[in-house]
């Protein structure tokens, strides 16, 4: 198999285009609706992606929102290309060692499915070649591009696409990888190892949406198809190879109607309405009683091909079914499912007879739509579908889904729908601007993981987390204050994580802002004013409600009241209980929860409280040794 | 077909003398292979780049330090590849529907242009096929016979273009034409299109100017509805007078019909930058679908004979009042006019220098007429002191017409008379729906129509 990789990163620095923020909106303020057409390009000719896009006739509904202006709305030229987000470009080419363009072209790449208001991305060759290092193997760059973001998708319906303006335009860099993976497993090392290059800039987004890779991938006699927009790191192999295995699965199947023989007729599709007046299908009555029509076309020789497979989910049915969607119908129902959805097997044998289609050995596929015009446009996408089917795997553009599976997109654009941005003038790098980057060039990922390891003492996966983080400036801050290793590396990458995602509100961003935030709470717990247990309540109070330390403390119930001291309750309690916990060991945990709780309910968290027994408790287990122990 | 021989060149000179479109191959010492086809020099450009349009399809400048080594190579042309799904322009146009012809007049402009790799910027299209190719829709309501009178720039359009145009609009209507759009860059729109209505006072259908604020090289352009929009009301639309047809609003939906005479350019850059001054739009469209809306006073398209009026005077001046403007500087700017429009401040304002000179300039048999730089409102000589001064040195108050189409028309009466009193009673008084007694009390409409 063959992989290549495109990292897409978004920036923190502002806009590439304008001087709104890069931060994303709830808050909208306003709508329009637009259309788009395809236009011809530089050479007159039109890319035929966007044509099919555009002869669908959609409208595009979009939101303005205070992060978005005129610039946004395709309502004012772009203002010059931002220089922090240029600098953040020839930062990773210098890392990577690509070879700069001395003069940056700005190029729309014709985008006609409305998530552009232009039409198009605004996007830049800044490098070509260079390469990176993962595990002991060198996969080749091929580019570095520098790019603007389009709209967050809000809603889709049949005939309008809703938008919102805040994402389009925060910038994107772009790093694209040779096809020189060989695994879906190198493929996730390969983008995890960019990620920490990119991250090392400082000048990145962080959570969800912030880093997106699209994946190129071909298995041994396959083609190349795209996978567009995968967000999660750890879904990359599955990805890759759920590809690879769908591939070799629709080489199977052309293997084998290549050997029966099958074709796919050229004739126009039939009219089988008349035959499924009186269906009980949902699906097909619906539409009917509509004023619509059911058409239906036959595919000799590919009778049970269409709803068999090897690999789970991937069926040459389901292919055609997403080809037929694309132009404008729900689906479509096929001989391998029927008798079916409500569709009996007499009327399966009517319109078998109607279409010619020979009991087993033939397939059919039917559409039905309001429209006669779909049905049949769906149908004719069908028997394309049908007959690439007998040639090769199409090339084409696929959307991820959450199960590891994929769905046909779009056919893969050409280079036709590249046409120079006019609006901006080609920008110059002058040699200066790149010896600049150089002198400030931040420290290779791999030679900072090894410090955290040598110099720290962190096992090398916590050493990753906080790399991948961005936190190592704080990491290191915050031991430069004298605090402790394992204290400060619980707090990264055990507390924060776990604040951020059940606060649902981002940490202080920027190395400097976290550790100010962090400091205060982690010289109360080096103070011994409460257990190392209690930061993550500590810390999200603190998070949420903008309060110091003093201030969460006594709001979550840790604040010590005169004679109250919980850990002495809690010696208390397991002096009291020695009995109970030789019988029972760390099961004793419960009963004693209770005793606890019923002398500081009120003034103290629960879960303050069951750490901290938790933890005394293990310790008194721990120094009482393993014989005296029951069941250890 | 030129098909250049392999070589290798080794001078950035030698490679901007290459044609155009030439397929390269570039290696900087000790670098990347860049393969792709040669782009035409910008003519600002460092001389050491050599600008490539690579197999991805982006463009970069690449500068050729000594020892580079640059393969020409062998095949076509770039852009005339022949690949399939190429589809060139041209060819036949497509059949149209069966409702009455009307005539498009082309001046060049955003509604039909395409990149410059010359200047870098936009450059209008030349050919009628080019136009008629980006419109899709464009004959689906009858035939369009489509007549290039121009390639300018509108900033370029001025007196002499618009008695062509009004001579044109003229012949397309005995020459059976229902209605006739005229496509024009937008920054003066608005002047040539007061200046059509003053030539043409009797007119049998309506005379429709759109441009478009995107150029149409862009998927997002308003060029498109805009045009669709025109041809609709040129038409369809019972209207015997010049109006400008463009977005009302943000969105691809809504169109506004303005008065030619009122309309006014007041965003540089949004769609929706057309707004009819003191009074809501003549009427307004939602596209392609939908009824024409008109207001009860537009005009009805006329049974009189058409009449042609054209010339104008180039003695007439239009200028800016602001606070510093030195009687000096205002002398240099009028000399030899034989009339000025001052965009003056407020209610019609002029500060106290310019008086006396207002008054010997009268005297002397110069016209002055007092406009209001606020656009919307009237002129009121009576509220102030300043101006029944200004009233009593002689200059006329013109209502609320705006400082360009009092300009317009200043300088298409000049043509016409030379008895300052006259002149005078004629720019203040309506020839053309371009001055109004009354306005209404709802706010001034953030754009949209009626």
């Amino acid at each position: 198999m063959k992989v290549g990789l495109e990292v897409h990163q978004q920036l923190s620095v502002g806009k590439l285009f304008c001087s709104c923020s890069g931060e994303l909106a709830e808050e909208v303020t306003g709508e329009f609706v637009r259309r788009l057409y395809a236009t011809q390009g530089e050479t007159g000719a039109t890319d035929p992606a966007a044509r099919a896009q555009a002869s669908r006739n959609l409208r595009y509904r979009y939101q303005t929102t205070p992060n978005s202006c005129l610039v946004e709305a395709d309502e004012e030229p772009p203002h010059s290309l931002n220089p922090d987000a240029l600098a953040v470009a020839l930062t990773l080419a210098e890392m990577l060692g690509s070879e700069v363009v001395d003069q940056l072209w700005v190029m729309r790449k014709t985008v006609v499915d409305g998530s552009n208001t232009s039409g198009f991305q605004r996007t830049a060759l800044v490098a070509i070649g260079g390469k990176i290092t993962v595990k002991g193997r060198t996969v080749g760059i091929s580019s570095i591009c520098l790019e603007e973001d389009a709209c967050r998708k809000i809603g889709e319906g049949d005939a309008e696409t809703t938008y919102r303006l805040d994402r389009l335009g925060i910038p994107l860099l772009e790093i694209a990888t040779e096809p020189d993976i060989r695994s879906g497993t190198e493929a996730h090392d390969v983008a995890e190892a960019i990620g920490n290059l990119l991250r090392a800039t400082h000048r990145v987004k962080r959570g969800i949406g912030s880093i997106r890779e699209d994946l190129n991938v071909s298995a041994d006699g396959g083609s190349r198809v795209e996978i567009k927009g995968v967000q999660e790191l750890r879904l990359i192999s599955r990805y890759v190879d759920h590809e690879v295995a769908r591939q070799d699965e629709l080489l199977r199947i052309r293997d084998a109607l290549r050997e029966r023989g099958a074709r796919v007729p050229d004739g126009p599709s039939v009219d089988l309405s008349p035959l499924l007046r009186e269906t009980s299908s949902r699906l097909v009555g619906d539409v009917l009683r509509h004023g619509g029509t059911v058409r239906g076309i036959c595919l000799p020789g590919f009778g049970g091909l269409l709803g068999e497979s090897k690999v789970p989910g991937e069926r040459l049915g389901r292919e055609m079914a997403d080809h037929a969607r694309a132009r404008g119908v729900k689906g479509i129902l096929h001989s391998d499912e029927l008798p079916g959805y409500g569709v009996s097997a007499e009327e399966t044998a009517r319109i078998r007879e109607a279409l010619g289609a020979r009991p087993a050995e033939d397939a059919f596929v039917l559409a039905a739509s309001r429209d006669v015009h779909h049905a049949d446009e769906a149908l004719h996408a069908v028997a394309e579908r049908a007959r690439a089917a007998l040639q090769e795997v199409p090339e084409e553009t696929r959307d991820p889904l959450p199960d590891g599976r994929t769905r046909f997109s779009r056919p893969l654009p050409g280079r036709h729908r590249m046409y120079p941005e006019t609006d901006v003038p080609a920008i110059p790098i002058p040699g200066t601007l790149r010896e600049e980057v150089r002198r400030q060039l931040p420290e290779a990922p791999q030679v900072v993981q090894e410090r955290l390891e040598s110099t720290h003492h962190l096992n090398p996966e916590m050493a990753r987390q906080i790399l991948r983080a961005d936190m190592v400036e704080a990491f290191e801050a915050l031991i430069r204050k004298g605090l402790p290793v394992t204290l400060v590396a619980r707090v990264l990458t055990q507390d924060l994580p776990q604040i951020e995602s059940e606060a649902k509100r981002p940490l202080p961003e920027g190395n400097a802002p976290l550790v100010h935030w962090l400091e205060p709470a982690l010289r109360a717990v080096e103070a011994g004013r409460f257990a190392k247990e209690g930061l993550s309540l500590v810390l999200r109070r603190q998070l949420l409600h903008g309060e110091d330390v003093e201030t969460a403390l006594k709001a979550v119930g840790l604040a010590p009241a005169p004679g109250d001291d919980l850990a002495q309750i809690v010696e208390e309690v397991l002096e009291a209980n020695a009995p109970l916990i030789r019988d029972r060991g760390s099961s004793a945990l419960s009963p004693l929860m209770g005793d606890v709780m019923a002398r500081v309910r009120g003034k103290v968290d629960g879960r303050t409280v069951a750490a901290l027994l938790k933890e005394r408790l293990d310790r008194r287990l721990a120094s009482s040794g393993p014989e005296e122990v029951p069941g250890a | 077909m030129t098909e250049p021989v392999p070589s290798s060149p080794d001078q950035p000179s030698q490679i901007q003398a290459l044609p155009p479109g030439t397929s390269l191959r570039i290696r900087r010492p000790g670098g990347e292979t860049w393969e792709g086809w040669l782009l035409p020099r910008e003519s600002s450009s460092d001389p050491e780049v050599v600008h490539v349009k690579l197999r991805s399809g982006y463009n970069v400048g690449l500068r050729l330090v000594p020892g580079s080594e640059v393969e020409v190579r062998p095949g076509p042309l770039w852009g005339r590849t022949g690949e399939p799904g190429e589809a060139q322009p041209g060819g036949e146009l497509p059949r149209a529907g069966g409702g009455p012809p009307i005539t498009l007049l082309t001046t060049g402009g955003t509604i039909a242009s395409r990149v410059d790799y010359e200047s870098g910027g936009v450059k209008p299209v030349r050919d009628v096929s080019g136009i008629a190719g980006s419109y899709p829709g464009l004959l689906e309501g009858g035939p369009v016979a489509v007549r290039s009178v121009l390639d300018m720039l509108s900033e370029d359009i001025g007196p002499r273009e618009w008695e062509l145009l009004a001579q044109e609009v003229s012949q397309s209507f005995h020459a059976g034409a229902r209605g006739v759009v005229v496509s024009h860059g937008t920054d003066t729109l608005a002047y040539t299109a007061a200046a059509l209505q003053f030539q043409l006072p009797f007119l049998p259908g309506p005379v429709v100017l759109v441009g478009a604020q995107r150029s149409i090289d862009r998927p997002s352009s308003d060029g498109v509805s805009n045009l669709l929009g025109a041809t609709r009301v040129a038409r369809e639309a019972d209207l015997g007078e010049v109006v400008v047809v463009m977005h009302a609003g943000l969105g691809d939906g809504p169109l506004a019909i303005h008065r030619a005479t009122r309309v006014r350019k007041m965003h540089a850059t949004r769609r929706d930058a057309f707004r009819s001054l003191n009074e809501s739009p003549l009427g307004g469209l939602e596209g392609t679908s939908g009824p024409i809306r008109l207001r009860p006073d537009a005009k009805p398209r006329s049974s009189e004979p058409m009449e042609i009026r054209t010339g104008f005077s180039p003695d007439a001046a239009l200028a800016w009042v602001h606070p510093g403007l030195s009687l000096a500087r205002l002398e240099r700017y009028t000399q030899g006019v034989r009339g000025v429009v001052l965009a003056a401040t407020g209610m019609g304002h002029v500060p106290v220098p310019l008086l006396e000179w207002i008054q010997r300039s009268v005297r002397e048999g110069m016209f002055v007429g007092v406009t209001t730089q606020c656009l919307e409102g009237m002129v009121d000589p009576y509220v102030y002191v300043r101006g029944r001064e200004l009233q009593r040195s002689g200059a006329t108050f013109l209502g609320d017409l705006s400082p360009e189409t009092a300009y317009v028309k200043l300088s298409w009466l000049l043509h016409r008379t030379s008895d300052p009193e006259l002149l005078s009673r004629r720019m203040a008084e309506n020839l053309a729906g371009e001055i109004s007694p009354r306005r209404e009390v709802h706010e001034i409409p953030e754009s949209g129509a009626p």
